[in-house]
């Protein structure tokens, strides 16, 4: 299956921008964690948690969702493939664990924030046990989806097995 | 064994490329390394960094309900 130019083009823009969207959200939430990390004031910690939740639930799982859509669709539209070369392979195994571990979170992250809506403000201080998961979780997060995109640049080389195999039938073929 | 016919071989086999290697072995260590330090704290997913219960019980109706506005 190939896409006309058209249809890739428009899959290429969804796809990079929203791959792009998603380091910046991450980037942004991470901002958010370390503000409240570093305040004492219940109403930033409270405002914080709030935030966390908005960004992460509105921006960062819409992003990724769109991200790994995107990007299966690119691969199976284009003479990459899916299976064929470790790049586009290895790329689809991070971002869908990526995408896991964060609708995962995110539900840890609405149910602070939920909390921290209804405490009091005598109460609210004891939210920030759960700001080092956060800082650990969006830290390494922004790690994968920076490495995803670096070698979704650079492509390096190498064939899977499978796409050696394909790669071997095809060279044969016209021998054949 | 003539050096063409080498050549010939060695690309008639299938090989890892090595930066494939080098980066299951990082992503392995990670891994264990991750593992390790939960095995050695608390258990972990989602819901395990919320606060004590007697805090959650007071608000677990707000939560049923989703996310409000402080």
């Amino acid at each position: 299956m190939t896409m006309s130019p058209a249809i890739r083009k428009f899959a290429l823009t969804v796809h990079i921008t929203s791959s792009v969207g998603w380091i910046g959200a991450v980037i942004a939430f991470l901002a958010i964690v370390i503000a409240a990390m570093s305040s004492q004031d219940t109403q930033t910690l409270r405002a914080a948690w709030y935030a966390m939740g908005l960004v992460g639930s509105f921006v960062i799982v819409p992003l990724a969702v769109a991200s790994l859509f995107s990007g299966i669709l690119m691969s199976l539209g284009t003479k990459w493939g899916l299976f064929q070369h470790y790049w586009v392979l290895i790329s689809l195994i991070l971002t869908l664990f990526a995408t896991l571990i964060l609708l995962g979170n995110i539900q840890t992250v609405n149910a602070f924030a939920t909390i921290a809506a209804k405490m009091d403000d005598a109460d609210v201080i004891m939210l920030r046990a759960g700001l080092e998961g956060e800082l650990l979780h969006a830290g390494i997060g922004l790690v994968v989806v920076v490495v995803i995109q670096a070698m979704n640049v650079y492509k390096p080389r190498g064939l899977t097995a499978f796409g050696w195999r394909n790669q071997q039938k095809q060279t044969r073929l016209p021998q054949a | 064994m003539s050096p063409t016919q080498d050549v010939v071989n060695r690309r008639s086999s299938y090989r890892t490329p090595s930066w494939v290697k080098i980066m299951g072995i990082i992503v392995l260590v990670l891994i264990l390394l991750i593992g390790a330090t939960h095995l050695a704290g608390s258990g972990h997913g989602p819901g395990s960094h919320l606060p004590s219960a007697s805090v959650t019980e007071a608000t677990s109706s707000s939560i049923e309900h989703g996310m409000h506005q402080p």
